[in-house]
């Protein structure tokens, strides 16, 4: 092989991109603030929480200068709960346990409603619409909102562990989270190994399956595996979708296809 | 697949059952006796890049100059223990290069069935594969029978597999590198 590294991002290479999410700290010394390339960083006053980038909160607690405070998810109760929803839940039985909704996103709750953007805007004043990383999903939460169950971010994985590394005294008792953790893990890596069943509306042309709701570390983990099978299952198709093109064609030219007509076919 | 790839030169070297419609002078090597002629009605198993080209002149409208017929390893036989059980079929033993011979051989011929025996059975296996790839002892616990069978891209697959789990037990301190 010419190039040595696999396709794709590697774990710590993961683990890296998640050091970027916003955790909330208590700090235990005055610190002034920082400017950063992710942002500004306001100065610190103990026992003022703020909330910085994973790997900042990361290096203070190894310094003893903060405390990290827990995201609500990375709780035994909800980590049990959401372990409940993979495992008893019929709806979830094949599918993953849902992301936590985006701004403006209904909860899982109330469904049916329609979803509202909510645009945010940068110091130029220029519209953008929030998504992960840049909405806070790892931040201690004062008021829980009721009746909302709780939800895996996208690093649930990278950021569980890393706390559970760096920052286990911090945590609601950390032993009980970390063996929730690997369950869960070992639920969905299940999941996604069964998942391959799906795998051929991918391969076949304008198909696709949804990862919704799947972490980073569970893509990276699967990304090798899961393209090899739907790279395989196309080739093998390949010839009956060529065929399928063809008759494809062959009906267009028949004007059989009238439902999407071109601008073009319709002048004479 | 670029020019330079490996496995579809020995895809290529593979033997396709081919029946010569007409007499070549000269031609008596490819059975062994050179310097004879070829008879028409001669059955030789000659290799797929070879046998592609004689057989295109079926395709210009000219008369042929052999007829191609589906290989052994995709056989009506074959077909049907793939049907009964995809994951106690050696494919291996039929052709190392199984998959990319039968990508090849469908183009050559209109088999719609066999296009979803192999899909069917490509994923049957796959998410076998996923299984033992996800073994830490890698190919040397139970399924060694099985792995054993895997063709070529397969064991590409086996081998993404099992390194991306690896990777990651690593990163998460469960396994010690190397």
């Amino acid at each position: 092989m010419a190039f040595p590294l696999p396709r794709g991002i590697t774990p710590p290479e993961i683990s890296f991109l998640a050091e970027m999410e916003q955790v909330t700290i208590v700090p235990r010394q005055r610190l002034e603030g920082l400017e950063l390339l992710g942002g500004p960083v306001e100065p610190l006053m103990p026992p003022r929480r703020a909330s910085l980038p994973l790997w900042l909160a990361l290096l203070l607690k190894r310094q003893r200068r903060a405390n990290i405070l827990p995201p609500p998810w990375l709780h035994p109760e909800s980590l049990s709960l959401i372990l409940e929803i993979e495992t008893q839940h019929d709806e979830y039985q094949h599918a993953f346990s849902p992301p936590p909704p985006l701004p403006g996103q209904p909860g899982l709750r109330d469904r049916h409603k329609k979803p509202v953007a909510m645009p945010r805007y940068t110091p130029d004043g220029e519209r953008y619409f929030a998504a992960p990383p840049f909405v806070p999903q790892n931040m201690a939460q004062d008021h829980v909102t009721a009746g909302e169950p709780p939800a895996l971010p996208f690093h649930w994985l990278e950021v569980g562990t890393m706390l559970l590394d760096a920052a286990s005294d911090d945590l609601v008792d950390p032993d009980q989270t970390r063996r929730l953790l690997k369950e869960l893990r070992e639920v969905r890596t299940s999941k996604i190994r069964t998942g391959v069943d799906v795998l051929d509306a991918a391969a076949t042309g304008g198909g696709g399956v949804a990862l919704t709701g799947v972490g980073a570390m569970e893509v990276g983990e699967g990304r090798g595996f899961i393209a090899g099978v739907v790279d395989g299952l196309r080739k093998i198709g390949a010839s009956k979708e060529q065929a399928r093109r063809e008759q494809m064609a062959e009906d267009m030219a028949n004007g059989g296809y009238d439902a999407t007509q071109d601008d073009d076919d319709m002048e004479f | 697949m670029s020019y330079y790839d490996i496995d579809s030169i020995l895809t290529d070297a593979q033997k396709l059952p081919c029946t010569f419609e007409l007499e070549v002078p000269g031609l008596g090597i490819l059975e062994g006796n050179p310097g004879e002629n070829i008879k028409a009605g001669t059955r030789i198993d000659l290799p797929l890049w070879l046998g592609e080209m004689l057989s295109i002149g079926a395709r210009l409208g000219t008369s042929r100059l052999v007829t191609l017929d589906l290989p052994s390893a995709l056989s009506e036989r074959v077909m049907n223990a793939l049907k009964a059980d995809p994951r106690t079929v050696d494919l291996r033993a039929l052709a190392p290069h199984f998959y990319s011979l039968s990508e090849r051989v469908l183009e050559l011929f209109e088999e719609e069935e066999m296009v979803d025996v192999l899909s069917n059975t490509f994923k049957k296996r796959a998410a076998e594969i996923a299984d033992h790839a996800h073994n830490p002892k890698g190919a040397l616990g139970d399924g060694v029978e099985f792995l054993r069978g895997l063709d070529e891209t397969e064991r590409q697959l086996f081998r993404v597999a099992h390194d991306s789990a690896k990777e990651t037990r690593i990163w998460a301190g469960e396994a010690k590198k190397r």
